[in-house]
């Protein structure tokens, strides 16, 4: 099992889509600096995706400062510096895009959008 | 990028039919290969060609650098194969069975054999015949993964397999995938089961190849688009060449966009359809890809 919740949705790139996980993992602190992180093997058997694909998304997640190589422990977890708020943030951006693109599709303005948005919200319990 | 194999301008014939026409493809070096098709669109007979099972009526295939048609045992101990229904010594015991592999190859290993009867559950003393279909394809699986080839076929491998059975196969599958070179390239004619597993894909319909690219890139420039026309829209004007396989029913009209690129795609679309709402412009899963690129009938959608 992996030490993040991630579930595979049909779609968007898979490794788009596990790096976005594992950035959330590590912002919300599911998982923990230093943490030590899954091989590429294991991911792909766990996810049963391609190692390149994997490998991909590794990559890429330690470019932006998420994981960082430690000799003989392979990749550990990093939490980047910076403003945890503003990467949260963009965490919503690809269910963001979808809700505007649901809007454009339904004829509504971003005023009433944002209505609709509120109504959900008051409507939480 | 390298790649393990490659076929050129392959064609063969079984009597008057093409079981392939002019097909060209690869596997690069490091990927797990999806090779897909319809039933008899020509998957087996290009794997069996790979391995010099079957010669090409014309072109070429290299193997591992070497002409399929010049493959000896040396290149054949670095090759794996599996094919559904493979004819196996049934009469041997799995443990029987492995030890008469193992002296065929120089690379054989024995701690990851071991592991892999381990991860798959294999039972040593019980003879082949005796065994499920998923434990055979297993025990074959395990006979050429242990001698760490650096390319695996594998032909049809999941068909008649059940779900936790297909996915003991990946994840041994997957034990070498990653380590340095190492290539498969798989048949199925069903898609769902390699959707995420395969990170290169070449699709065959009637023995022509259609799509030879990798995953990423081919979902990345497909997209599936619906417009809805307004009420008195009239005849439809020409759509761009890389707007394929339009059909509409009431006022929506959908097609699929084969080369989307969003900017000039929101351009085109604002001047062929004036007045028309935004269209929805949704990305493919492989699956249905397949399904409207074989529908479209469109033999030259990779170009």
């Amino acid at each position: 099992m992996l030490p993040f919740r991630f579930h595979l949705l049909d779609g968007l790139p898979v490794s788009d889509q596990l790096v976005k996980a594992v950035q959330r993992a590590v912002l919300t602190g599911e998982m923990a600096s230093g943490e030590r992180f899954p091989s590429v093997r294991v991911i792909a058997q766990e996810l049963k995706i391609s190692p390149t694909t994997a490998h991909k998304a590794v990559l890429e997640l330690r470019d932006a400062g998420f994981l960082a190589t430690r000799p003989g422990a392979g990749m550990v977890v990093v939490k980047p510096a910076g403003s945890s708020r503003e990467q949260l943030l963009s965490q919503l951006a690809p269910a963001c895009r979808d809700l505007i693109r649901q809007a454009s599709l339904l004829g509504l303005s971003q005023a009433e959008t944002l209505e609709a948005l509120r109504r959900t919200y008051s409507e939480q319990p | 990028m390298n790649s393990l194999l490659e076929f050129q301008q392959v064609n063969r014939r079984f009597g008057r039919s093409k079981a392939l026409k002019d097909a060209s493809f690869r596997v690069p070096a490091g990927s797990i290969t999806a090779l897909l098709g319809p039933n008899g669109a020509g998957k087996s007979t290009a794997l069996k060609i790979a391995l010099n099972l079957l010669r090409p009526s014309s072109g070429t295939v290299r193997v591992l650098g070497t002409d399929s048609r010049k493959l000896g045992p040396a290149e054949l101990a670095r090759i794996g194969y599996v094919a559904d229904g493979m004819e196996l010594p049934e009469w041997m015991t799995v443990a029987q069975f492995l030890g008469w592999c193992r002296p065929l190859y120089p690379k054989w290993d024995v701690d990851l054999e071991r592991a892999l009867c381990k991860q798959f559950a294999l039972p040593a003393d019980r003879k082949l015949r005796q065994l499920s279909r998923g434990q055979k394809m297993k025990a074959a699986l395990a006979s050429v993964l242990s001698y760490r080839p650096e390319l695996l076929v594998l032909d049809e491998p999941f068909s008649g397999l059940d779900p936790l059975v297909r996915d003991e196969f990946i994840a041994g599958l997957l034990e070498l995938a990653g380590s340095e070179g190492f290539s498969v390239v798989l048949s199925s004619h069903d898609i769902e089961e390699v959707d995420r597993l395969a990170d290169h894909v070449v699709m065959l319909n009637n023995g022509e190849v259609i799509i030879d690219e990798s995953t990423e890139d081919l979902l990345a420039r497909h997209r599936r688009v619906e417009v809805v026309l307004p009420e008195h829209f009239g005849d439809l004007p020409a759509l761009p060449a890389t707007w394929i396989g339009a059909e509409s029913s009431g006022r929506v009209l959908r097609f699929a966009d084969i080369a989307h690129e969003p900017a000039s795609f929101n351009e085109q679309a604002a001047r062929i359809f004036p007045g028309c709402p935004p269209p929805d412009v949704q990305r493919y899963s492989l699956r249905e890809l397949f399904v409207t690129l074989v529908r479209a009938g469109k033999a030259d959608a990779g170009v």
